[in-house]
């Protein structure tokens, strides 16, 4: 199998993250709950982890929040910051990640941005929209259905200067894009841990500049007789017992990116996927492509993009059609009514894989399924 | 050399005074906050060994890691929570 989907989940991991999962497994008790050994251990096993996460991402071990994944941190931002029926703006490319939370909430939304790979539409449109009375900005980094890079740190800078607290989905750009949350001065990031920062899934990571409101209530092992949960970061979002094991497969899996440095990860895999463009170009297939692209690509098969996908399964390619959680996105892209086939390419993604697939893309039958 | 706790409100805050500690060569140990002194009930504390607890406390603060309290043996008796 040709493993294309790594926008969803890095399926394949390093085989160091497998050995952490295991040791943690057999080695660690509770964390931040007891005194011997094995517990002592889960701590240092978690704290590591934080540490690893501070260096990649430039913050405190303390502002670094781990979650199930990267949606429950942004679900975390977003009723932190959003009060009912709050004006929020965001990106014209968000996940279902950031929209439903907000429908939640009966948000105010101003859409900002639509054209993809237009960095200069798209700073014009948050320039017009970021005005006083926002309650806060959501923008996803990268498109998970186009690999659109969005102009996050002018994004961030126009925030800073009017004061509108910035709420970053990182899902596509943790491990794959350079991220300094200092610099940033987000007030929140979230990511997942099992994408480009190859943990294990049901691992995500939440960095926080400051103040926030819990999601789950529980125990923390601190400040026990307390009714109302911590102040201090990390306590204060983390109720109940850590996932030790995946915690610690997603410090070994940030310490092999940051050894390997997230840009060259990505300049290898966007080299694979600007070969991967022009040849299913070449092909006559619609592609979308453009100037600040990361390894995702999406385009327009012959047919329905669900039958080529599967019929590209059948041919050993895994990779993912429809909507991608991401309707927004194809909204603004226009292809909500027919989805787009989406391939994205991770650390072991070959040169083969790419010219393999685009033979097999170039092959699908033209249907017309109305 | 004389014995110290520090106490903090949380495992995290515990953890990077550790770290800081022991790379400015103090020796210092994590565990369980002994349930007298902390009145809220379970945290972690940093046991240390130093001439000079006054200058590890500056290092922590220096460094925005927020305490709870110190003990220290006043005299020969049993600890007691220092002014610092």
């Amino acid at each position: 199998m040709s493993y294309l989907d790594y926008g969803a989940t890095s399926f394949h991991k390093p085989p160091q993250v497998s050995r952490a999962v295991e040791r943690a497994m057999h080695v660690c008790a509770s964390p931040g709950r007891g005194g011997y050994a094995a517990a002592e251990q889960a701590a240092r096993v978690v704290f590591r982890a934080r540490e690893e996460a501070g260096r990649l991402f430039s913050c405190r071990p303390e502002q670094v929040v781990f979650t199930m994944n990267c949606t429950h941190g942004l679900n975390i931002a977003i009723r932190s910051l959003v009060h009912p029926g709050g004006r929020v703006v965001i990106s014209g490319f968000e996940h279902n990640a950031v929209t439903r939370p907000l429908h939640a909430l009966n948000a105010a939304l101003t859409v900002a941005g639509e054209k993809l790979f237009d960095w200069e539409d798209t700073l014009a449109c948050f320039d017009r929209a970021l005005q006083p009375g926002v309650e806060a900005a959501v923008v996803t980094h990268v498109s998970n259905v186009f690999g659109y890079i969005l102009p996050l740190e002018d994004i961030a800078r126009m925030c800073r200067d009017r004061g509108i607290p910035l709420i970053v989905d990182a899902a596509q750009s943790a491990g794959v894009l350079p991220l300094d949350f200092e610099g940033l001065g987000a007030a929140f990031l979230a990511m997942p841990g099992h994408k480009g920062l190859y943990g294990p899934q049901g691992t995500g990571l939440l960095l926080c500049s400051g103040d926030a409101q819990p999601l789950l209530y529980g125990g923390t092992g601190s400040m026990s007789r307390e009714q109302t949960m911590p102040e201090e970061l990390p306590d204060r979002l983390e109720a109940g017992t850590q996932n030790v094991p995946g915690i610690a497969g997603l410090g070994a899996g940030m310490a092999w990116v940051r050894r390997r440095g997230p840009e060259n990860l990505l300049l290898r895999e966007h080299a694979l996927l600007t070969l991967c463009a022009g040849k299913l170009s070449e092909g006559g297939l619609r592609v979308f492509s453009g100037p600040h692209q990361a390894a995702t690509l999406s385009y327009l098969p012959h047919g329905d993009c669900e039958e080529e996908a599967q019929r590209l399964a059948e041919h050993g390619f895994a990779l993912r059609a429809g909507l991608h959680c991401a309707p927004l996105a194809h909204r603004s892209a226009g292809t909500l009514e027919t989805g787009t086939v989406r391939l994205s390419l991770g650390f072991d993604t070959t040169r083969e894989d790419i010219e393999a697939f685009c033979a097999c893309a170039a092959r699908g039958k033209i249907r017309h399924p109305r | 050399m004389k014995s110290y706790y520090i106490t903090f409100r949380s495992v995290t805050f515990a953890q990077r005074g550790e770290r800081l500690l022991k790379e400015a060569s103090v020796r210092c140990s994590l565990r369980r906050t002994p349930r007298w002194m902390e009145e809220q009930g379970c945290g972690y504390a940093l046991r240390l060994w130093t001439r000079d607890i006054a200058e590890a406390v500056a290092l922590l603060r220096r460094e925005n890691i927020p305490l709870r309290r110190v003990y220290g043996a006043l005299g020969e008796g049993e600890l007691e929570a220092l002014e610092l």
